[in-house]
């Protein structure tokens, strides 16, 4: 199990994973953007471009716009989710101390394992909490029951269990495992070395968290989870600098034409003033 | 047939309907493998349709936001569902995790009754892309449904009122089937009660070569809507522009763009690059209709054969940047009525309409009231696409359509005294509003945004 799980499973589940976002992704590129189906009111520079696919991708911007509590709900998940990311390389590269590292603050290496271990924990419940919300809302609102599939609850399921054995390593004394042991198994598996004897590989709680990583990975690209890439390839296509073409017609000049009194029967002259741009 | 197994369906054309537009219907027993077929040629090449069938997380936002689903509370109405019923089969035939766990992410085979729910629902869709707008993904089904109804019209399911009308076009360049001696007789009652009307002597000058405009009216505005062609001769004539109206392409619409953007759509915009050539003109503008003018802005550019030599621009963008530059004398008194704007989806989503609408109608009216929302925000008016069908059920659907529009009208109070006007400067929305403000009973006259502007302009 040790040997299956810790020592020959992470490299397959690599493997496999680069080659499925790559296969996914290479299939998006084969289908061209045939069309411009670029969404008005037109952005007008690159930079607005940026604002806007950056404030979709990291604010959750439409979801803001019309629906409030999803809004909440997913900008706290994913935020969370970030942050556990990030936190898991940081984290467990610098093994807790990477606050102290920020030259200029004073904060010695013990409190920023402190640190660490206070942030991890309120992530942690967060994003649990989060992802609890989202279920519960697919079941509690109809438009979003009418939309989900199975494999849509089995997410959020999934994820409640793998983020929940993390919770309880990370919660339960018992059950806790020092940073520095998961730094040396995750260098142990760079260096191709064997890593079946290790300590760590003792923890129900870490194979079972570490399998559960690895089958979202294996499966990640064949899912709804590649939306990560699916946002930004979709925004390419819809979101992109629009410049209309310049008003202004051949051979006019309106003035002449007024003072000619064209289209007043009886020859009259042309009044005077106009109306200004009013309103925008 | 208005029912297929409880769904609500348009009247289909008939067989030598579909062969009088180039398509021989594929027998019903092969459909299911031709619509495989068919559907695997299209995923490979667009772009926008793949994304809509692989990045959904199905956050049900879209639900809310269509017209479609408000009115009906029909669950295949919503954005994500709609998409979901080619989804299935997209699944199914052409993604690992849909041939291996089937049921679980929603995949399923292939058969009649599937086709018969596209036709459905896709028929139900007005393309408004108000979906698009919404989602934070920007995923936008009007693409799904593009490709969707295409399939169909290769199988050979198609609308009565879309193939007609596409063969109209091609016989007589309008959707109407008005030929060139009723356009010219109808432009010459129109100068008359232009006269009667406005005391101003206007001309609408029909395939005069030599001219450096080309404008393109919608046909509705011969017979249905008179004012909005009216009050563009009197505009350019105010002008005292140069310009004609081709006989060859009297029609802002392309319902090509709506059921087969490969045969009928194409060869519609070859007609009007012929003519624009043939009545060496300098530039093309384009009249009133909301899917007509994105057919035609957004799509010449790569669907054009050859090099587009002429700028193309809508009336509006004209008129605007006129009286932008203080060249128009309107007197809003003139238009003293309430007024409220409907945008059309395909002005302000997919065509940048939106501000230009407005520094028309501040400058034409003295009493305007947004709708909220509006602008981008905006909902359909439910006749979107062309899904005007009058069978019974399918009438019956759009009247629950148009509810949520409705609302959206009665809440900004115009027609309260009964005598509002409710702006809707697009065709399609015209004709789905006529009927509809009437089912609603919303004390508006429903009018184009053109037509205000011939009835302010001060002549003398
Ligand atoms: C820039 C990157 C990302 C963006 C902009 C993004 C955005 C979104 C949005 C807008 C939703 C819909 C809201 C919802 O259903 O909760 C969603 C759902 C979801 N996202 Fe992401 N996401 C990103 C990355 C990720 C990643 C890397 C994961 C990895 C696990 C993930 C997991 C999920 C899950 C599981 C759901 C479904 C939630 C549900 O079923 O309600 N997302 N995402
Ligand atoms: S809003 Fe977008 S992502 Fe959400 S269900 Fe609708 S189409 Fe899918
Ligand atoms: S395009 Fe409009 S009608 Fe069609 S699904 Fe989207 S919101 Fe609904
Ligand atoms: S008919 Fe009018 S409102 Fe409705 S889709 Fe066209 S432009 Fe939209």
């Amino acid at each position: 199990m040790k040997l299956l799980i810790g020592q020959i499973l992470p490299y397959i589940t690599v493997t496999l994973f680069t080659l499925g976002i790559l296969y996914r992704l290479g299939r998006w590129a084969g289908a061209r953007i045939v069309h411009n189906i670029t969404l008005s009111p037109w952005l007008q520079t690159s930079g607005q471009v940026a604002l806007r696919v950056g404030s979709e991708a990291f604010l959750f911007r439409n979801l803001f716009r019309f629906d409030k509590a999803l809004w909440a709900g997913a900008l706290l998940m994913h935020f969370a989710l970030l942050n556990i990311l990030v936190g898991h390389i940081v984290g467990f590269s610098f093994l807790g101390k990477q606050f102290a590292l920020i030259p200029g603050l004073g904060i010695t290496p013990e409190l920023s394992k402190k640190m660490s271990d206070l942030l991890g924990s309120v992530f942690g419940i967060v994003l649990f909490v989060a992802l609890l919300y989202l279920l519960y809302r697919r079941f509690a609102k109809d438009t979003v029951k009418f939309v989900t599939k199975p494999s849509d609850n089995l997410w959020l399921i999934y994820l409640l269990v793998l983020v929940g054995m993390g919770d309880i390593m990370r919660l339960v004394p018992d059950f806790h495992i020092e940073y520095v042991l998961v730094r040396d198994y995750i260098a142990a598996l760079i260096l191709f070395q064997p890593v079946v004897h290790m300590e760590l590989l003792n923890s129900v709680f870490f194979l079972a968290h570490l399998l559960l990583v690895q089958i979202l990975l294996i499966v990640f690209p064949f899912s709804k989870l590649m939306h990560f890439f699916g946002m930004f390839a979709e925004r390419y296509i819809v979101n992109r600098v629009y410049h209309d073409t310049a008003p202004g017609l051949p051979n006019i000049e309106v003035a002449t034409a007024r003072k000619a009194g064209l289209g007043v029967p009886a020859g009259d002259a042309a009044g005077e003033g106009g109306v200004s741009c009013a309103g925008v | 047939m208005p029912e297929y197994k409880g769904m609500v369906q348009p009247t289909r054309a008939s067989v030598a309907e579909m062969r009088k537009i180039y398509i021989e219907p594929v027998p019903d027993e092969l459909k299911p493998e031709k619509a495989i077929e068919f559907l695997d040629q299209i995923r490979k090449k667009f772009r926008s349709f793949v994304l809509a069938m692989e990045s959904c997380t199905k956050c049900g936002q879209c639900a809310e936001n269509c017209h479609t689903y408000l009115g009906t509370r029909d669950p295949n109405n919503i954005p994500a569902n709609r998409a979901e019923l080619i989804r299935k089969i997209y699944k199914r035939y052409f993604t690992p995790e849909g041939r291996w766990f089937g049921k679980l992410v929603g995949a399923e085979d292939i058969t009649l009754d599937v086709i018969e729910q596209w036709y459905s629902y896709f028929y139900q869709c007005s393309q408004c892309r108000r979906c698009a707008h919404v989602c934070p993904f920007g995923i936008d089904t009007c693409e799904v449904t593009f490709i969707g109804r295409q399939i169909l019209h290769w199988l050979g399911i198609t609308p009565k009122l879309h193939a007609t009308t596409g063969a109209a076009m091609e016989k007589a360049g309008n959707h109407t089937a008005l030929p060139k001696p009723g356009i010219v007789d109808t432009l010459k009652f129109m100068a008359e009660e232009v006269m009667d009307e406005f005391g101003v002597e206007v001309e609408f000058p029909v395939d005069k070569p030599g001219s450096d405009i080309l404008y393109i009216p919608s046909s509705a505005d011969f017979l249905l809507n008179p004012y909005t062609l009216m009050g563009a001769g009197m505009f350019f004539t105010y002008i005292g522009a140069n310009w004609t109206i081709p006989s060859a392409v009297t029609e802002a619409g392309n319902f090509g763009f709506l059921f087969d953007q490969f045969w009928t759509q194409r060869g519609n915009v070859m007609r009007l690059l012929n003519a624009a050539q043939e009545l060496g003109v300098k530039k093309i503008v384009w009249g009133e209709c909301g899917h007509g003018w994105r057919a035609a802005k957004m799509y010449i550019p790569t669907l054009a054969d050859r090099p587009v030599r002429w700028p193309l621009t809508h009336i509006h963008d004209e008129i605007a940047n006129l009286i932008c530059n203080n060249e128009l004398k309107l007197d809003p008194s003139k238009n003293s009525k309430p007024v409220t704007l409907h945008d059309p989806c395909n002005y302000v989503r997919a065509c940048g309409l939106n501000d230009n609408m407005r520094v028309i109608m501040n400058a034409c009216v003295t009493d305007f009231r947004e709708m909220s929302p509006h602008g981008a925000d905006n909902f359909c008016c439910g006749g979107g696409s062309a899904i005007l069908f009058d069978d019974p059920e399918m009438y019956r659907r759009r009247i629950l359509f148009s509810k949520k529009k409705a609302e959206q009208v009665r809440a900004t109070g115009v027609g309260r005294d009964g005598d509002g006007i409710l702006c809707a400067p697009c065709s399609i929305c015209k004709a789905q509003l006529y009927p509809m403000v009437e089912e609603h009973e919303l004390g508006v006259e429903v009018k184009g945004l053109i037509d205000l502007v011939g009835k302010a302009l001060v002549w003398k």
